[in-house]
């Protein structure tokens, strides 16, 4: 194929992307035009990324990690065809996606973001049935409660915020009243996050001590699909005036492959992990402030004496935002995090283990400016904990240059003191970006 | 005759005093503008577009569906639901207010890509609301508690009123002129002046018409005079008193937009 050749080249890639979004855009404001709709029936956006890789690594290419066009459309569809459906207020919502990523082969792979059906059985009740995005707590980019799948791959190499959730394929049923209302939710079949594994993003490998890029040996043991494997997640919340309260219940799996199975071959898997906690939010010293913690009960090692699986934590984030006015926004976050039954898990170690330390404090910023009439906006967002001495910035520059068309430039830059730390072990994964939408 | 004559001057006297009493003080006339621009009947939905307008005569869009609800009977608490339809990037959006006087409203914004339900902090009134030259308080409405007013004209169809802040360092104006029509009480045209006294900025009512017997803005725009960007806005499809229960300005209804009251 002609395209696919020209493909290879990431640079021909953005120009490529750019002559369809041309196309595509100019074939859609011509079909508005002659319908004369007020807002087309299929919305949807294509994008060109291209992202540099600024260090040597040993990943499959070092010099980017990112040169793709990614393709959505998306469609909400009223099922009112019969009078039981039409009261329900059943309604179809449809997302699918295409990725032509250049990084693997530059083959076109097609995928459906969300594809559920809503309803409202009862006046009091709302279901939410299919692939759906799952979010709730309080944290900005920290999530404690929220143990809904995220994609930390996507957030690394700059695509754009809404990547870092992914779908989970469940059932929400969410009862209301007037003093507290109820979200629960089954997902049947266990998603885990998606993290660096070395193909495209180096990360520390436990097996190996150091940080590796295809020479991974760390293997990844997946869940099997069976109701066995199932989560549920639950959360009790209402409003106290302007305040904001909520209590959350989950019971699945570590997201992360934190635990180690089959060490001669390897091996790390999602152990078991059961969650409670609770979140407030509301009006606190000029801004907007929110307090969550959690408790993670690691079922696999209650008594906290197995090397192989974490210990209980728990967890604390307070956060803050404040609008300085001028369009210029501030939000600080602190997570404060604890390891239960320390000395047991010190005495569990073996010699040539790294031992964590028995808490970590981790602090985020975040500055928004907008503007030119809030068209340019600069955004910059800051990790840094000062007992894993490592830090990880984000920073963007994203410009609306029409109702239709964005461009952002951004970066992701981390360092770190140590190897084996949260970001320092992402530190060969710096990139900087730019990414082309055109959305319609 | 005598008699006649004095009390044609006590009737004169008299009727000087009661036209003086009848008419309108500025406090009375921009109270009565507030409520026709702001708190007319109990709720409503009203279907807006907006055209930003560039000094180069570049446009963007802005279209929304807003409900609004009254929570008294003294003009102050009120509940705002916002669903974006333009531009592509934030359709499906929506947004809540609960407007207080005398602290700050709340805002969330729900981002449907995300699931994400945002608390937003947002204590200044003056900035842009959706990019385009209205800011945030020309929509939900400038509480009258913040200005001292003064009557300062009336012609024969219109009371002009000069507002001066109370607390000039929150607000980029020193002072705006608000031209109230005698008869529907709409604010028809809302000068600002800069701190120099400069005109930089006007508020205008295009057009008009009552509506299940309101008097109702159908058009009007926001014209920066300094950048010479300007923001045409139409409302259309407005109803009033249609009955909107409490319950839609909470989480559940901006996860899951009511369609039935948006339509």
């Amino acid at each position: 194929m002609e395209i696919a050749s020209l493909l290879r080249k990431p640079g021909k890639a953005l120009v490529v992307g750019v002559c369809l979004c041309l196309f595509i855009g100019n074939l859609s404001a011509w079909a508005a035009f002659r319908l004369g709709r007020r807002g087309p029936w299929i919305r949807g956006f294509i994008e060109a990324s291209y992202g540099k890789k600024m260090n040597e690594d040993s990943t499959k290419h070092d010099e980017y990690n990112l040169a793709e066009m990614h393709f959505q459309l998306k469609s909400r569809v009223d099922l009112d065809f019969n009078d039981l459906l039409y009261n329900w207020g059943t309604q179809l919502n449809v997302k699918a996606e295409g990725l032509l990523d250049n990084y693997f082969d530059t083959t076109l792979s097609f995928s459906v973001r969300e594809l559920n059906i809503s309803l409202t059985p009862f006046d009091w009740m709302d279901v939410k049935l299919g692939r759906q995005i799952l979010t709730w707590g309080t944290g900005d980019y920290l999530f404690i409660n929220d143990l809904f799948p995220k994609d930390y791959l996507s957030f690394y190499i700059g695509r754009n915020d809404e990547y870092l959730k992914k779908p989970s394929d469940a059932i929400r049923i969410s009862i209301f009243s007037d003093r507290a209302s109820l979200d629960l939710v089954w997902i049947p079949e266990f998603i885990p996050n998606t993290v660096p594994i070395g193909e495209r993003l180096s990360f520390w490998d436990p097996y190996l001590q150091k940080i590796a890029g295809r020479d991974a040996v760390m293997r990844i043991v997946d869940r099997s699909r069976k109701i066995g494997n199932s989560e549920y997640a639950a959360r009790l919340y209402g409003n106290i005036n302007s305040y904001e309260w909520a209590l959350y219940y989950f019971n699945g799996f570590y997201k992360n492959p934190k635990g180690f199975a089959d060490q001669s071959n390897y091996e790390v898997y999602y152990p078991n992990l059961n969650a409670y906690g609770g979140s407030l939010r509301g009006p606190a010293l000029g801004g907007i402030g929110s307090v969550e913690v959690g408790y993670y009960d690691s079922r696999e090692d209650k008594d906290g004496t197995i090397r192989e699986i974490p210990n209980d934590k728990v967890y604390l984030l307070i956060g803050y935002e404040k609008d300085m006015g001028h369009d210029f926004r501030i939000g600080l976050q602190w997570q404060y995090e604890y390891m239960m039954d320390y000395s047991k898990y010190l005495h569990s170690l073996m010699s040539a283990d790294i031992p964590e330390d028995i808490d970590r404090s981790l602090f985020t910023i975040r500055l928004t400016k907008q503007l030119m009439k809030q068209t340019l906006t600069l955004s910059l967002f800051v990790f840094w904990s000062p007992d894993e001495e490592d830090t990880y910035w984000r920073p963007s520059v994203s410009y609306d240059i029409n109702d239709h068309w964005n461009i952002t430039v951004g970066a992701n830059l981390i360092a770190g003191k140590d190897d084996w730390t949260t970001f320092g072990q992402m530190e060969r994964n710096n990139n900087a970006y730019v990414r082309l939408k055109y959305s319609f | 005759m005598k008699r006649w004559f004095l009390f044609l001057v006590a009737f004169g006297i008299f009727s000087l005093f009661a036209i003086k009493g009848f008419s309108l003080t500025a406090d009375e006339v921009m109270k009565k503008a507030y409520h026709v621009q702001n708190y007319l009947a109990d709720d409503e939905r009203v279907h807006v577009e907006m055209k930003i307008i560039d000094s180069q005569g570049r446009t963007r869009n802005r279209v929304i569906t807003m409900l609004r609800k009254d929570m008294d009977n003294e003009d102050k608490e009120q509940k705002y639901f916002v669903y974006f339809m333009e531009p592509p990037d934030v359709e499906g959006m929506t947004y809540m207010v609960w407007k207080h006087i005398g602290r700050d409203d709340d805002r969330w914004l729900y981002l449907p890509a995300l699931d994400l339900v945002r608390r937003i902090a947002a204590s200044d009134k003056r900035s842009s609301f959706v990019g385009s030259d209205f800011v945030y308080e020309d929509i939900s409405g400038r509480n009258i508690d913040e200005d001292v007013h003064e009557l300062v004209d009336e012609t024969d169809t219109q009371y002009i009123v000069k507002c001066t802040p109370k607390k000039p360092d929150l607000v980029e104006f020193s002072y705006f002129k608000v031209y109230v029509d005698k008869k529907t009480f709409i604010p028809m045209k809302k000068e600002y002046f800069d701190k120099n006294g400069k005109l930089y900025r006007k508020l205008e009512v295009l057009e008009s018409k009552e509506i299940q017997g309101f008097p109702t803005i159908t058009k009007g725009q926001a014209v920066n005079l300094e950048t010479g960007g300007r923001t045409e806005i139409t409302f259309s499809n407005v109803e009033y008193n249609i009955g909107i229960p409490d319950d839609v300005f909470t989480e559940r209804y901006l996860r899951r937009p009511p369609r039935k009251w948006l339509k």
